[in-house]
């Protein structure tokens, strides 16, 4: 593990173009726009290029929950598959751990995808010909790890996801639910630090899917990994991020927590998105907390880190600003009521 | 479309690209029709604007030969001994061990079903009494399969993971599939000498293909996410081809397995013609050129029974998954080596077994019985057949029609009463909308005055190209007028038309009969219960065997070879006829329904239209099929290509051989891709 102070992963002006001679077009699109991104882009597509990926630059951190949200066709699925390098990067810098992953060799990916990436599929990628165990144990078997060795680890995993008992059953045996846990125990045998979902519930239906994303974040309360998780389904991004990168025709359009996304979205694009969200159960009192100042009433008091919701139960017959507190009990800010309400109305106006 | 449909009646209709190839084409058609009586070269290609005969072809091919033989030659003595081996070994194996060690695999992969098959399979071949022949043709397919399988893999492996090549190689796939059996023998002939070895590198060069599509095809279809998710393993090209790619694959490979282990036994059955080596393909041959109906019959019998054994035993590796008790299998085993140690130990020669040669005689003094009392009907049906259908499709009705068949002579004046028929017929379908309809209704009543094989050649090039430029733009235009040009200038364009003659002759009746079976077996399960188990037989008897029952009742001659490439071509139709009916969506028939169409309306506005693209399919199948068998066919008596490329065997004479082989598969290259472009654009306009 490197020092805390690399991100897990950084990327700077990437771009993945599809088409024929790509490379050479957006040097030269890029070349003749003067770097400016969006005219490079309008150029490529006028020539019948497909810039899925646009000069995205972000860092996610060490143990950070990363989500890439966007409808499908905005290119996230296409930007994971960059971060991992299933695809070769049209141009532009991909660190994992400061390591340049864009410009490794074959047997250094081979080498890091063995010991450091992990990655769950959409439609889970199971190997229809191998049992329940012989999936979750290939990724220690092709390290040349004996049998006895990696199917105990193997076991162990498959326990972890709750589906000790189905070992031996194969993939076409499995429920939808099932296969993904398999899919999510085969990414983590081998120990990752980093871990890419890309939308590995949304093939799921919605009872089921609400049952894994809870069973993954008890997973990742275990784990020390970073995660990028990929989905189409706000809901779910708020639900589950530190983070949140929302993408658009290829671009990323807004980075920020949920609350940040929900309260401040920064185009229609986004706040078109946040509508239908109910804010009091996502945003966090922290986003409209102001610094304390003088002596405030007794009474209630609220901690950092509630929903509004929460919050505006716990204070709704309070008339002047509320304390908020820490988990120690010390005095971090303060709210007003009025500012609780209209920040949980401000999509009315 | 629909913007048309709905313009004031006032406008003008445009023309659409499949009406101005019609048009062309009768322009074309009525031009070479007015000056063909000056200009004889428009239906006859004169000889001296051939730039390469068959001779000089001849002469370069086999100067070029000259240089490989040597290596081919080692080829062949080096081959000559697995083939030895093989050969040794499927006959020493005593018979109730061999029929033992087949059921014990039956049961295996198939459970008590495919046991038993195998095992009523393998009795029958003992007690017809051509155990020896059947067992050297199983140790040819022994050889000859495990190097088309590797060949196969290969090729598909090369093509998977050199995506430059993969499109080369599947154009070359493509051809390959369409080049005629008998043609690659020639060739393979000068090269390696005439013996068994020939028949077994043919039959490793017909079978390769098959596998090769379908290893390419199974890992087209293994899922992106399985591909990265090896990857993201870690693990290396390596380990992802053999450890998740090709399992993954494995059902695709196993189809492929099936599909060259027929092609491999199908080749050797045919490969017999160029020698008898005691196996039952010249077993065949020989009876039926002494007319011994009965022994042939019974000697096909034995390649239909081996036929059917190895590809329901096979096919059941690929989509059976159920695993049967390994004990039982040692069990057979155990009961066949009792039934060596008894039986075979008295009586090791099959021969002693010969149970059914009375039943073949029998059948042949029947035969005769039966030709004898019902010749004259027989022969007033092939005579009406000729007379009445084949013969005016194929020198048209201005030739065929005589006062000693029709009772009347053709005069020019009828031909111009017929043209005007056609014309006002074809006005009066386009004056009702149906342009297009109406111009190629006209064409088609011309081909029939004129018969196919004299068509003047400028019309059937522009025809053609102006068909290859609806169904699949310029491109294919151009390489259809090239390609017939290639045929024109190789001095065999009679023969070719002769060709399209029989071919369209079959494919018409097929798609007539076809056709009308497809859809009773839609409408009816009763009657696809019936035509389905025979279907599923004309598939898997090898070609060889389709001649035996027209020779028995009509003798050699063209109507002979129609009816067998009828029989053999007939099946794709039917199948495919009856899968497009059938498969219409659910929610697409639920709605025809509720707005109250009866089932014929359904057939007719629903169910019709969304099998368009299907059936076309079909139609591309049959005539693939009509062309192989066609060759085939040539030893049974027919003038065209076929009969070129078998005569081009006999006499080795690799130039002929060559380019009527070529010419042949120009021609189904052509229908082929033809058909195909259309089948596409029906896809398109249902939005498939």
């Amino acid at each position: 593990m490197s020092d805390a102070a690399t991100p897990a992963i950084s990327c700077r002006h990437l771009w993945q173009v599809f088409g024929p001679n790509a490379k050479a077009e957006l040097v030269s699109a890029l070349a003749a726009h003067g770097r400016d991104g969006n005219a490079a882009a309008a150029e490529l597509r006028a020539k019948g290029l497909i810039p899925a990926v646009q000069d995205v630059s972000f860092d996610v951190r060490p143990g950070e929950l990363f989500v890439i949200m966007g409808l499908s066709g905005s290119g996230k699925s296409t930007l994971v598959r960059c971060l991992s390098r299933l695809l070769d990067v049209t141009a532009g810098d991909v660190r994992i751990q400061g390591e340049d992953i864009a410009t490794a060799s074959k047997a250094r990916l081979i080498e890091l995808r063995r010991k450091k990436l992990g990655m769950v599929f959409q439609h889970f990628g199971l190997f229809p010909h191998m049992s329940v165990l012989d999936n979750v144990a290939y990724p220690l078997r092709v390290q040349g790890i004996g049998r006895a060795q990696r199917q105990a680890k193997a076991r162990e995993v498959i326990e972890l996801v709750g589906l000790g008992g189905r070992e031996s059953a194969f993939p076409r045996n499995l429920s939808g639910g099932q296969r993904q846990r398999v899919g999510i125990a085969r990414s983590l045998v081998g120990d990752c630090e980093v871990w890419f979902l890309d939308e590995p519930f949304s093939a799921l239906d919605p009872l089921i899917r609400r049952q894994l994303q809870d069973e993954f974040l008890q997973i990742r309360a275990k784990l020390n990994t970073t995660i990028v998780f990929i989905t189409h389904d706000i809901a779910e991004a708020l639900k589950l991020a530190d983070r949140i990168a929302i993408m658009r025709d290829g671009k990323v359009i807004q980075i920020g927590t949920p609350s940040q996304i929900v309260l401040n979205p920064v185009d229609d694009y986004v706040r078109e998105f946040a509508r239908d969200v109910a804010k009091g159960r996502h945003a966090r009192v922290d986003s409209v907390m102001k610094p304390a100042h003088g002596t405030l009433a007794e009474g209630p008091s609220l901690r950092e880190g509630m929903t509004l919701d929460a919050a505006l139960a716990a204070c709704v017959a309070a008339q002047a600003p509320v304390a908020v507190r820490d988990g120690a009990g010390a005095v971090v800010g303060q709210i007003d009521p009025a500012d609780l309400v209209s920040a949980l109305h401000v999509e009315e106006t | 479309m629909s913007a048309l449909s709905e313009a004031p009646p006032a406008a003008r209709p445009q023309l659409g690209p499949g009406t101005w190839a019609a048009l062309v084409t009768l322009l074309a058609g009525a031009l070479c029709l007015i000056f063909a009586p000056r200009l004889p070269w428009l239906t006859a290609w004169p000889a001296d604007w051939v730039l390469l005969d068959t001779k000089s072809l001849s002469a370069w091919l086999e100067a070029a030969l000259r240089f490989i033989r040597p290596a081919a030659r080692l080829v062949s003595a080096l081959l000559a001994y697995p083939m030895g081996w093989a050969n040794a070994l499927f006959l020493a194996t005593p018979w109730p061990l061999f029929i033992g060690i087949v059921t014990a695999i039956g049961w295996l992969i198939g459970g008590a079903a495919m046991a038993s098959l195998g095992f009523l399979g393998l009795v029958f071949v003992l007690i017809s009494g051509y155990w020896a022949e059947g067992m050297s043709t199983l140790a040819l397919v022994a050889v000859s399969v495990p190097v088309a399988l590797l060949a196969g893999l290969a090729i598909g492996l090369l093509a998977n993971e050199v995506p430059r090549v993969k499109g080369a190689v599947q154009v070359l796939l493509d051809v390959m599939q369409t080049v005629p059996t008998f043609a690659y023998l020639t060739p393979l002939v000068l090269l390696f000498g005439f013996g068994p070895v020939v028949g077994l590198i043919a039959s490793a060069i017909y079978a390769a293909p098959p596998m090769a599509r379908n290893v390419i095809l199974g890992f087209e279809r293994v899922e992106t996410e399985i591909k990265e998710a090896a990857i993201m393993s870690g693990a290396t090209r390596f380990q992802q081809l053999f450890q998740v790619e090709i399992p993954a694959a494995g059902r695709q490979i196993m189809v492929g397995f099936n599909q060259c282990l027929m092609a491999a036994l199908s080749m050797v059955i045919i490969a017999a013609v160029i020698g008898g080596f005691n196996d039952i393909g010249w077993e065949v041959l020989l009876t039926m050129r002494k007319a011994l109906f009965g022994q042939s019959l019974l000697a096909g019998l034995v390649i239909v029974a081996f036929a059917v054994v190895i590809d329901r035993m096979s096919g059941a590796l690929a989509f059976e998954r159920a695993r049967h008790d390994r004990r039982v299998a040692l069990a057979i085993l155990g009961v066949a080596l009792l039934a060596t140690l008894l039986v075979w130990w008295r009586h090791p020669d099959p021969e002693a077994f010969r149970l059914l040669t009375p039943l073949a005689e029998a059948v042949d003094k029947g035969l005769g019985a039966f030709t004898a009392s019902q010749g004259a009907t027989l022969d007033a049906l092939k005579n009406n057949a000729m007379f009445y259908g084949l013969l005016p499709l194929r020198i048209g009705l201005d030739d065929s029609v005589l006062p000693f068949t029709w009772g009347f002579q053709w005069t020019a004046w009828m031909s111009g009463a017929w043209f005007a028929v056609a014309a006002l017929a074809g006005l009066a379908l386009a004056l009702s909308g149906r342009v297009t309809a109406g111009i190629a209704l006209t064409i088609g009543l011309g081909i029939i005055e004129t018969g196919i094989a004299q068509l003047p050649w400028p019309f059937v090039l522009i025809g053609a190209g102006a068909l290859g430029h609806v169904a699949g733009g310029r491109r294919l235009a151009l390489l259809s007028v090239v390609l017939l040009l290639a045929i024109l200038v190789s001095g065999l364009w009679d023969r070719a038309l002769l060709s399209l003659y029989l071919c369209t002759a079959s494919v018409v009746a097929c798609v007539l009969v076809g056709g009308a079976l497809g859809l009773a077996s839609a409408v009816s399960p009763t009657v696809w219960r019936v035509v389905r188990p025979v279907c599923d037989m004309l598939q898997t008897i090898p070609l060889f065997v389709f001649l035996i029952p027209v020779l028995m009742f009509f003798q050699i001659g063209e109507f002979s070879a129609f009816l067998a490439i009828c029989a053999y071509a007939v099946v794709p139709m039917i199948r495919y006829t009856r899968h497009g009916l059938v498969e219409t969506p659910p929610e697409m028939v639920e709605a025809a329904t509720a707005a109250g169409a009866t089932t014929w309306q359904m057939l007719r506005d629903v169910r019709a239209p969304w099998a368009a693209p299907t059936i076309l399919l079909g139609l591309n199948q049959t005539i693939l099929y009509a062309f192989s068998m066609l060759v085939i066919a040539a030893l049974i008596g027919t003038t065209d290509l076929g009969q070129s490329i078998f005569l081009a065997l006999g006499q080795a004479d690799i130039g002929l051989g060559v380019s009527a082989g070529a010419a042949m598969a120009i021609l189904a290259f052509i229908a082929d891709r033809l058909v195909q472009g259309f089948a596409r654009g029906q896809r398109e306009a249902l939005g498939l």
